[in-house]
């Protein structure tokens, strides 16, 4: 097991210029969440959650549910595993109850996480350096 | 041939003015056509069909969303073969309000219209498919219990919500929010007074609930379990400014 901490790295939540969905806080989903565009939880979720691009929990979100994603910003409550390929941000009001796996990480004073952490930065660089190189094709 | 579809709240006396000046200016257009006045007409749709398949090319609605609604659930009806329905170019003069429609075709008000049916700017739009009722721009659940069925997920809306499933954006509020917008797909938008917003888009759904659905703004509907989408079922003049 390969754990490392990235401080260094301060990342915000520009990525969510363009949300594919928005899960409001005045609804519920209960299902297999698939989707390839950055996704925004607010409300609640049951079942699970899968996206390609970015997600962000946000502060009153309850998430029941076993979730991947590319990256994440996480300051709500999950009930679940939560395996993030590249860059994950747990701020100060996140509750996670479940294993958590990353390639990077940064954790705010304050957020209470109750699992196995796994945080694999190699992964993450390979993930950026194959992008990179997609990108200049 | 031009066939210009005048629906039968234009008989009204205050409507002479504006009809006027759109008449001259179609005709300084070189515009002319065929006028169809909807007012003692019982079945509209087998009679624009029978134009279109008399060989009418453009079909002009003139009025507001449900003369829109009306006119275009006529061409694309499954009597209409879709051999006809290729050639057929369909455009709006708006007059009167309920206009979001043409808001979303970014037409504007009646001498404008004219010149944009001149430009001849010509876009393939989808048409929504609320049940057995076709819908151009959005239908709209207003405060009811209901669950939407996205296949994979299901959605449970309180009656604290309006939810609103569009084809065609009329709302340049949610195009200002920071979200893609997939031409292709129905988009859902929920919201509720507090200012909350959901939005998700799917090919098709299934809603559970009983109640009333209102479609373009104008026609009210029992709640349908099925809504989809035609995809590129019509050739529509559009402005400019249109929202999609």
């Amino acid at each position: 097991m390969i754990i490392k901490f990235m401080f260094k790295k301060e990342k915000n939540l520009e990525n969510f210029k363009n949300a594919e969905t928005i899960i409001g806080a005045s609804i519920r989903v209960k299902g297999n969440f698939n989707g390839q565009g950055d996704v925004i939880i607010e409300g609640k979720l049951d079942g699970s959650l899968k996206t390609s691009a970015n997600l962000l929990i946000g502060e009153k979100a309850k998430v029941t549910a076993n979730v991947e994603a590319k990256e994440a910003f996480i300051n709500g409550e999950i009930q679940g595993n939560l395996k993030v390929k590249n860059y994950l941000s747990i701020g100060k009001t996140a509750k996670i109850v479940g294993d958590v796996e990353c390639g990077e990480i940064s954790i705010s004073r304050g957020a209470l996480v109750k699992g196995q952490m796994i945080i694999n930065a190699d992964s993450a660089k390979d993930l950026e350096k194959k992008e990179t190189k997609e990108t200049e094709k | 041939m031009n066939l210009f579809v005048y629906d039968d709240f234009l008989n009204k006396s205050r409507y002479n003015r504006v009809l006027n000046k759109i008449e001259i200016r179609l005709t300084d257009l070189g515009l002319n056509g065929k006028i169809l006045r909807l007012g003692s007409i019982k079945n509209t749709s087998s009679l624009i069909q029978q134009e279109v398949r008399n060989g009418a090319k453009n079909i002009i609605a003139v009025g507001n969303n449900f003369t829109v609604n009306k006119v275009v659930s006529a061409l694309v009806d499954n009597n209409l073969s879709d051999l006809f329905l290729k050639d057929v170019l369909f455009s709006l003069i708006p007059v009167g309000d309920n206009q979001s429609i043409a808001q979303s075709l970014g037409i504007e008000k009646e001498e404008e219209a004219c010149n944009i049916i001149l430009a001849r700017r010509i876009e393939k739009i989808n048409i929504g498919l609320a049940g057995k009722n076709y819908f151009i721009n959005k239908a709209e659940i207003k405060k009811s219990n209901i669950l939407l069925d996205f296949n994979d997920f299901k959605v449970e809306v309180s009656d604290k919500n309006t939810t609103s499933i569009y084809n065609l954006f009329d709302n340049t509020d949610i195009l200002n929010k920071n979200i893609i917008f997939n031409n292709n797909k129905i988009k859902v938008v929920i919201t509720n007074k507090n200012g909350d917003l959901s939005y998700l888009q799917a090919d098709n759904l299934q809603i559970n609930g009983e109640d009333l659905m209102l479609i373009d703004n104008s026609i009210t509907i029992n709640l349908p379990k099925n809504i989809g989408l035609l995809k590129n079922k019509l050739n529509v003049i559009v402005g400019k400014n249109r929202l999609f």
